[in-house]
């Protein structure tokens, strides 16, 4: 795409964390803006924007946003969910990276409209060198006054930006199970209802969004709502981070606008150019692991928007595209997909904790060709079970991707099944 | 001892920075752990019980509690990684070096574990050593690697990396 909007400075400073370079192209201009405008104001064009949460859960921003400003509790909490760990996804290590004040000025437009004194940036443990970066980013905004006391000359607008590391557990990328990490607790997900905009962190109201969600915000000011939209289609606006792996030809992040054709996306020159095998599409994993499986059959036509997704029974979720060619049984893969949820459930709840491992018991013993005539619907209660009985998110989502499969390619587990 | 009150302070000793202390503790012990010392220093400084900090220690999977080797090689295994042949890539290093998945070699030199996704699918596959990754791996990489590691040449590392 000619005109990139969240990645357009991707490459082009010399030193990301530098408020000057930063500044140069454009950057905390939306701020600036926001201090001398009603607040409201602001909410409206977040609204208008349509933006769509960028972590995976895809909620609403404007709502989320409403419903944290409502509440006449304080002090609020704001804190960005920095924990990428959906395999096949890297975005956000790349605006953490590349232009980290883009992040920075959506967490201080937050902070300015919900008047928090405190913000928090939850980064996973694995990307300690970017942790540095975005330190230094953070002291360097500090230094120009875009961080501290009376920011930008307001008197009381008072905001600090601390980082928080992880160290490793999937399931922190689950808001409640973060907020739980950075109070110094173990970081399991909280049994929800309530809302984090009533109770979160230190029981206190709170707004969670991904790193991509805020790098949208100053934006989204910066060139009004209703433009913003209009990048992307009538329900989901703007563009997103779309991260392409497994065995497409050009392996990567790109941006691309809300509404792309998904032909495009797998095989245009510019974006992922096919196959790299040369070989047939076999299916795509989309939204990280706890995302549901597309086959080519259902991809035609596709546009990737959310609408259009979940019109199909999937999902964009964190953004990533998981493209296997036709090499690969799908029954394998989701062997795969299952060893990594043993090994990230955190072990709250029974169904989740015991339910995975049975999960990828049962599928090794199709892929090994040991499954019994009943396999296939005890595997099918299974994924009901865990879905119905786990607590949180993670549990609630592992059996997403087997389902697609049972659903579209029920013959290959039939095959595989044994005397 | 010094050392690693340092490191509590820095970080305020505060709980909410409770696991940047710990790797960073993990990252100065000689064999790559929290020893049962350092666990007490942080209850004691953190004003928590030893047993709060091996909740957390033994709960996410970059704090280890018990000792490790002095180079440990993490393979992807996500499936990103997995379908791009990470499983290749664990035979060889097996051979090179003569251990299992899991487990370490004999002088203590190496381990070779498997990790969930790093993030960097786009090089896929990929081995994590410390806070270094090494994408696009082949037979004549990882000999490299392990070659510079045994010469202890860790900077040398730099120019494969990616």
């Amino acid at each position: 795409m000619n005109n990139k909007i969240i990645s357009k400075r991707f490459g082009k400073l010399t030193d990301p964390a530098s408020v000057s370079e930063y500044r140069a192209m454009g950057g905390y201009t939306a701020i600036q803006q926001a201090i001398l405008t009603e607040k409201e104001h602001i909410l409206e064009e977040i609204d208008k924007a349509m933006l769509l949460g960028r972590g995976g859960a895809s909620y609403p921003m404007g709502r989320k946003w409403h419903h944290l400003y409502e509440n006449p509790r304080f002090p609020k909490y704001i804190v960005c969910n920095a924990d990428e760990g959906e395999p096949g996804t890297f975005k956000d290590k790349a605006l953490l990276s590349l232009d980290p004040h883009s992040v920075i000025e959506g967490m201080l437009i937050a902070g300015y409209l919900f008047s928090a004194d405190e913000g928090f940036i939850y980064i996973r443990g694995e990307y300690r060198t970017i942790q540095e970066t975005f330190q230094r980013a953070l002291d360097d905004a500090e230094q120009n006054g875009y961080l501290g006391q009376d920011i930008l000359g307001v008197k009381g607008f008072n905001y600090t930006i601390t980082i928080v590391s992880g160290a490793g557990a999937y399931v922190c990328g689950e808001n409640s199970a973060m907020l739980n990490s950075i109070e110094g607790l173990t970081g399991r997900p909280r049994v929800k209802p309530p809302h984090l905009a009533d109770i979160g962190l230190h029981k206190q109201p709170t707004l969670v969004n991904n790193v991509e969600s805020f790098a949208n915000v100053p934006v989204v000011l910066n060139m009004g709502g209703e433009a913003y939209r209009a990048l992307g289609t009538e329900k989901d606006g703007g563009t997103r981070l779309i991260c392409l792996s497994g065995h497409i030809k050009n392996r990567g992040m790109f941006e691309i606008p809300l509404g792309m054709p998904l032909d495009e996306i797998i095989y245009g020159e510019e974006y992922g150019g096919g196959m790299a095998s040369g070989k047939p599409l076999g299916f795509i994993h989309f939204g990280g692991q706890s995302g549901p499986i597309g086959f080519p059959e259902q991809l035609e036509g596709l546009i990737y928007s959310y609408e259009e997704m979940r019109a199909r029974s999937l999902a964009i979720g964190s953004g990533a595209l998981v493209v296997m060619d036709d090499s690969v049984s799908v029954v394998e893969y989701l062997e795969s997909v299952m060893g990594f949820f043993i090994h990230e459930s955190c072990g709250k709840c029974t169904p989740c904790r015991l339910g995975t491992t049975r999960l990828h018991e049962l599928l090794g013993s199709f892929v090994k060709g040991r499954a019994g005539q009943e396999d296939l619907s005890r595997l099918e209660n299974m994924l009901t079970h865990i879905t119905n009985l786990s607590s949180c998110g993670l549990g609630q989502s592992v059996a997403t991707s087997v389902r697609c499969a049972i659903r579209h390619r029920r013959n290959e587990f039939a095959a595989l099944i044994g005397n | 001892m010094e050392q690693k009150l340092e490191i509590i302070h820095k970080h305020g000793g505060k709980k909410e920075n409770m696991l940047a202390i710990l790797l960073e503790l993990q990252s100065i012990s000689p064999e790559g752990y929290i020893e049962p010392e350092t666990a007490a220093l942080v209850a004691q400084e953190l004003g928590m019980t030893k047993t709060r900090v091996y909740e957390i220690a033994s709960y996410y999977a970059m704090l280890k509690v018990k000792p490790q080797a002095k180079y440990v090689l993490e393979v992807c295994n996500s499936s990103p990684c997995y379908f791009s042949k990470s499983d290749t890539i664990l035979h060889i290093l097996e051979q090179e070096l003569d251990v299992e998945i899991g487990k370490a070699t004999a002088d203590g030199m190496f381990a070779v574990h498997y990790t969930p996704c790093v993030g960097a699918c786009d090089i896929g596959p990929v081995i994590k050593i410390g806070d270094m990754v090494f994408g696009n791996l082949d037979e004549e990489k990882i000999r490299t690697i392990i070659g510079e590691l045994r010469a202890a040449h860790v900077s040398v590392l730099e120019e494969v990396r990616s």
